[in-house]
């Protein structure tokens, strides 16, 4: 029986054929992205310093949902460096958000590879500061939900992306991201409700 | 849940209710870690300034000839230490190679040992005994780490797209590239990279393992494909190619049945260990339930859409008949709500390589 998706014998969209979700963000770049995309292919530092503020919340979510926070930055200016040196590999400027965010999973990963015997500063590191603490807490239980709800909810929560912005920034239709950001929130709860972690005082 | 002020904030009714309160109290709390990361120094880019262009046709040129006598070079002359592996870097054709090196003991390309570093050229196989272990820079978009007795063949290597056959043994693959760009051919199903890193093992009967950490990769033979998230395996066949994935941390119970279904010939003990997938799995299994549906035999469609309805409610719209018909629209929509991806991101990435088509 042959695959549901059917991946390899469908046709693309065109006339008559539509994309079966509303907002198909990875279809077509907006013009100003591809034409930026292109220009920092062509070594315009200053149109990637725009990809850059674009952006950087999204890699800095997806790596703060992984690595140790005191490695964080180092490891986003890791990816943006990766990124340049590599942009003009990218065929499609529409998956240039998908494409980063591989990037930035797999470059979190690879730097988790490395750094096994390192470990998360404790929670009380920050001079006994509660607020401190219960932060670094629900940000330990933020970071062990699935992959898609986690990063979601880290843009979100974290960056103070819009659920429109998560959705262009990533590629996924806003339907995807409000399914992630709905059950990314309630098992959030289910699982801060036990420690009473991020409850209403 | 107040699903517009969590999609935006930008909706706060007065006198709030509890639970957009926990949401600004975990934004508060999160918030702090917002980034201030600032932007990076950026390396120079080969090609910068318009002056360049003027004479980019010279350098190309240049370029060429430089290559083509290093790739001379590499090929008969340097080699003393490593061996002659073969000729590389076919300037103007496909075949660029790839760099290996070795890890422990002494891997081989084709016949020749490698001490240290050497190049594989397409058409040419990597050998590892039980003592060796390989390195091999894809280009620059990632790496793939060859265990011990394996054998790996480089089927193609160019810009934007490399191709490896496992005949036998494990790989390790760490890819930072846009989907589709780095391909893995095993005898009973073929991996395409959807941006990942993953470990691949097959024996030469063509019986094997696909297990992803990162990211995602399909897992294709003959049309019949998986899709394989990060932290799920799934088992390959020969003859009937990839079986059904599965998340790592379901239950044992689970996992042995769906092998069970997977590779028992038998109907009726298919049928039995259907049952239990169906009545084991959890809500997190749905994206095994959903490849189900292409996998079971007609008739049993209606037990595996009430299984998934109970774990992920169906979309309106999509009915039981469709399912049972296997209704592209239908599925594509289920896949949608199960959080995790939609289906436009699986083609639109197909669509930038016509090679995959």
């Amino acid at each position: 029986m042959d695959h549901a998706l059917e991946l390899r014998r469908m046709p693309p969209f065109g006339p008559g054929v539509q994309p079966p979700t509303a907002v198909a963000n990875v279809n077509a770049a907006p013009a100003d992205l591809a034409t930026t995309i292109r220009a920092s292919a062509a070594g315009d530092q200053e149109a990637f310093s725009r990809l850059y503020a674009d952006y950087v919340r999204m890699v800095h979510a997806i790596v703060l949902g992984r690595v140790p926070r005191q490695d964080v930055d180092d490891l986003v200016q890791d990816v943006f460096v990766l990124v340049y040196t590599r942009i003009r590999e990218l065929r499609n400027p529409a998956a240039f958000g998908g494409w980063l965010a591989a990037i930035a999973r797999n470059r979190a990963t690879d730097h988790l590879r490395h750094k096994h015997e390192q470990v998360e500063l404790p929670h009380d590191v920050g001079g006994g500061d509660p607020i401190e603490a219960e932060a670094i807490a629900v940000l330990d239980v933020v970071r062990k939900l699935p992959d898609a709800y986690r990063e979601t909810l880290l843009m979100r929560l974290v960056e103070g992306m819009s659920g429109a912005e998560i959705a262009e920034r990533t590629g996924l239709t806003p339907a995807s991201v409000r399914v992630n950001l709905h059950r990314g929130m309630k098992l959030l709860r289910e699982r801060l409700e036990p420690a009473g972690a991020g409850r209403r005082e | 849940m107040d699903d517009n002020y969590l999609w935006d904030g930008s909706r706060v009714p007065e006198g709030a209710g509890v639970e957009i309160v926990d949401i600004q109290r975990l934004e508060a709390l999160l918030g702090r870690f917002r980034t201030n990361a600032p932007a990076p120094k950026l390396p120079a880019h080969a090609v910068r300034r318009r002056t360049i262009r003027a004479i980019a046709p010279l350098l190309a040129t240049a370029a060429v000839v430089t290559l083509m006598v290093m790739a001379e070079w590499r090929a008969v002359g340097r080699l003393g230490q490593v061996g002659r592996v073969g000729r590389v870097g076919r300037v103007g054709g496909a075949t660029i190679g790839l760099t290996v090196r070795a890890v422990e003991g002494h891997p081989q390309i084709d016949a020749v040992k490698i001490a240290e570093t050497g190049r594989i050229a397409v058409g040419q196989t990597l050998i590892t005994d039980r003592n060796a272990k390989a390195l091999v820079d894809v280009s620059s978009i990632g790496r793939v780490t060859v265990d011990g007795s394996s054998r790996v063949r480089l089927v193609d290597s160019r810009e934007g797209y490399h191709r490896l056959a496992l005949d036998r043994g494990t790989l390790h693959a760490i890819i930072t590239a846009p989907p589709g760009q780095f391909v893995v051919d095993t005898s009973s199903a073929v991996a395409t990279d959807l941006g990942c890193a993953y470990t691949l093992s097959i024996d030469e009967e063509g019986t094997g393992l696909l297990s992803v950490s990162t990211g995602w990769v399909a897992f294709e033979l003959n049309g019949r494909e998986s899709f394989v998230p990060a932290g799920a395996s799934c088992i390959t066949l020969p003859h009937s190619g990839p079986g059904t994935p599965r998340y790592d941390d379901s239950a044992q119970q689970f996992r042995d049945a769906l092998d069970r279904f997977d590779t028992d010939a038998d109907s009726t003990r298919r049928r039995a260990a259907l049952d239990v997938v169906l009545t084991t799995a959890r809500e997190r299994d749905a994206v095994t339930l959903w490849h189900l549906f292409s996998r079971v035999d007609a008739p049993d469609r209606g037990r595996v859409f009430d299984a998934l309805a109970a774990r992920v409610a169906a979309p309106a719209g999509v009915t039981r008949e469709a399912i049972a018909r296997l209704d592209r629209q239908a599925l594509d929509r289920w896949w949608d709500a199960l959080g995790l991806g939609d289906t436009t991101w699986w083609r639109s990435w197909k669509r930038g390589y016509p090679d995959l088509k």
